[in-house]
């Protein structure tokens, strides 16, 4: 471990289970722990996995002028943002969007929530709770909002997967009421037992939770947010309710396969020091319906309305479960050889494989009989040419060279966005 | 990760710095991976390996292994002609992991300097070296 390296509550937990450590965004993180991470990445698609995830930051944003400050720094737009109709962002309710810089390039994705009328919390990259919260400073001029950065105050804990619901059951006081109305990107409860908002959710050992319907696996499963103070006893009591479902603790392997197949961005590698344009993440924009111009002014708006010549971000999936190497900057081909862009992620979703022309996952309903997938390479490219899903290129590293195909989607069936009452024990003798 | 008193390296076979092991079969040496370099690696999820017949010097790159986390080179620890490769790990590169002296053995190599074999470190000299890492 480097010495500068920070550490999360639950490191001497992660040691102690012989986990493989590894420093990521100035954390000594978990990369995977003995059963592996291929075991892990299968384990949230079929069951359960649960990860430690204190290292990503948290902000918070109070007072009269917060929803002009978030409307100012964040792209997406507050005042219509939610579900099909576009209604305002509303009390329990959490959107994605990113902070750019005034030339459009990112300095972060992040999750915005909303606590209250006058009052978010902002959840940012591992390190960029400091920055955000300067940025955010740096904007404020004459609006009344206070920022505050809680990196490291707060724990947090992800339980993604099928069987995540009905794991938290277990765990979670009155939950059949909680579980109650909980769409994809909503969230109940508060961290801070002060908050009149932290009586929503209890669990039995009556720490307060601020659980939120998201994840970056692509899977159903929730976020934990915590006091700090809180993050082991509520670790271990997962574990134990989770035991019979054979949950699994992952680390930041397993999460990177998983997000890349879903077709999540890692911020400051898929997204960057780049105008945010021609990518698979533009509905973090504030387009008008007619995608023609923004409907709100916001940091950036300008830089990317006259951009010229950015480049295109495209996500792939290859034929097996070869991968290139990004460290030693993996190039992109045409299919005449011509050098045409770079490699942003290149990781293997273990749980995919193709039958004909068609990508499987070990939780499609409909794979064929006896499919047992090796997986398959996936990622992003980013490419100075217009390319279209089912086009193919050659990513090649000092190494191999690999023949990919650009996709819309990588891993299909993907169980984010299931109904919660589908996925929760209906009795309270099954708990 | 293992802890350097959980690693098994057998005192039978001797070691290269790059973490592979070499074993004696009669005029032959056989070649793997060692505990150590499983482990840090992950799951192996790939293993590409060199045709029977060919020829590498020592410290020649034979073939790669892919794990969840990178692509890592093999190197030979002596020179020599590839006499076998394991093709179990074709449909089985967990092996590697699950039992790296044994059924995830990578190559069977007839040396062609056995001076080579001599400068290879043994076990206590090859637990030294991961102590010094």
């Amino acid at each position: 471990m480097q010495d500068s390296a920070k550490t999360t509550p639950l490191h001497g937990w992660h040691g102690k289970a012989g986990a493989n450590m590894a420093v990521f965004g100035g954390y000594d993180m978990p990369l995977w722990y003995p059963t592996g991470a291929k075991q892990e990445h299968i384990a949230v698609l079929t069951g359960a996995g649960i990860f430690d995830t204190s290292h990503m930051a948290a902000l918070t944003v109070e007072g009269p002028g917060s929803f002009d400050l978030l409307q100012r720094c964040f792209t997406k737009d507050l005042s219509s943002c939610i579900g099909k109709n576009k209604t305002p962002i509303e009390d329990g309710r959490c959107v994605y969007g990113i902070f750019l810089n005034r030339d459009g390039t990112t300095i972060d994705d992040a999750i915005v929530y909303r606590m209250g009328t006058t009052s978010y919390m902002i959840i940012v990259n591992a390190g960029m709770g400091g920055e955000i919260a300067v940025h955010l400073k740096t904007h404020t001029g004459s609006l009344e909002a206070e920022v505050t950065d809680l990196t490291d105050r707060l724990g947090k804990i992800d339980v993604q997967g099928p069987l995540a619901a009905r794991i938290l059951q277990g765990v979670i006081k009155k939950s059949g009421e909680v579980f109650q109305k909980m769409p994809y990107f909503s969230f109940k409860g508060h961290f801070d037992a002060s908050s009149p908002l932290s009586e929503a959710v209890r669990l039995t050992n009556d720490a307060p939770l601020l659980l939120s319907r998201t994840g970056y696996t692509g899977e159903f499963g929730f976020e934990l947010f915590m006091d700090a103070s809180r993050l082991a006893d509520t670790w271990e009591m997962i574990l134990d309710a989770g035991s019979d479902f054979g949950i699994t603790p992952c680390g930041l392997a397993a999460r990177d396969s998983l997000r890349a197949g879903a077709v999540l961005p890692l911020s400051h590698q898929d997204i960057g020091h780049w105008p945010f344009l021609n990518n698979p993440w533009l509905f973090a924009l504030p387009y008008n319906e007619a995608r023609t111009d923004f409907v709100k002014k916001f940091l950036g708006d300008e830089a990317l309305r006259t951009a010229k010549d950015v480049h295109y971000t495209y996500p792939f999936a290859g034929y097996d479960l070869r991968k290139v190497s990004t460290h030693d900057s993996a190039r992109v081909f045409d299919s005449l050889g011509n050098e045409i862009g770079v490699v942003l992620t290149c990781a293997t979703d273990m749980a995919i494989g193709r039958v004909g022309d068609r990508i499987f996952s070990i939780a499609s309903p409909d794979k064929p009989q006896d499919f047992k997938p090796r997986g398959l390479s996936c990622g992003f490219i980013k490419v100075k040419s217009k390319l279209f899903s089912g086009d193919s290129v050659e990513i090649r590293d000092s190494r191999r060279s690999i023949k990919v195909m650009i996709v819309d989607d990588i891993r299909p069936d993907r169980t984010a966005r299931r109904p919660l009452k589908d996925m929760v024990w209906k009795r309270e003798e099954d708990i | 990760m293992k802890e350097i008193g959980e690693l098994v390296i057998p005192g039978d076979a001797r070691y290269a710095e790059d973490h592979e092991w070499a074993r004696l079969e009669g005029e032959d040496v056989r070649i793997g991976i060692n505990d150590y370099a499983q482990d840090q690696l992950g799951d192996i999820v790939f293993v590409e390996l060199p045709q029977v017949g060919d020829t590498f010097e020592k410290g020649e790159e034979f073939g790669t292994v892919e794990s969840v986390k990178a692509v890592s080179e093999l190197y030979m620890p002596l020179g020599g002609e590839i006499v076998a490769v394991n093709e179990d790990l074709e449909d089985a590169p967990e092996l590697v992991n699950q039992e790296p002296y044994e059924g995830g053995w990578m190559i069977l190599v007839k040396p062609s300097d056995q001076a080579e074999w001599d400068d290879l470190m043994t076990k206590n000299a090859y637990l030294d070296l991961l102590k010094g890492e």
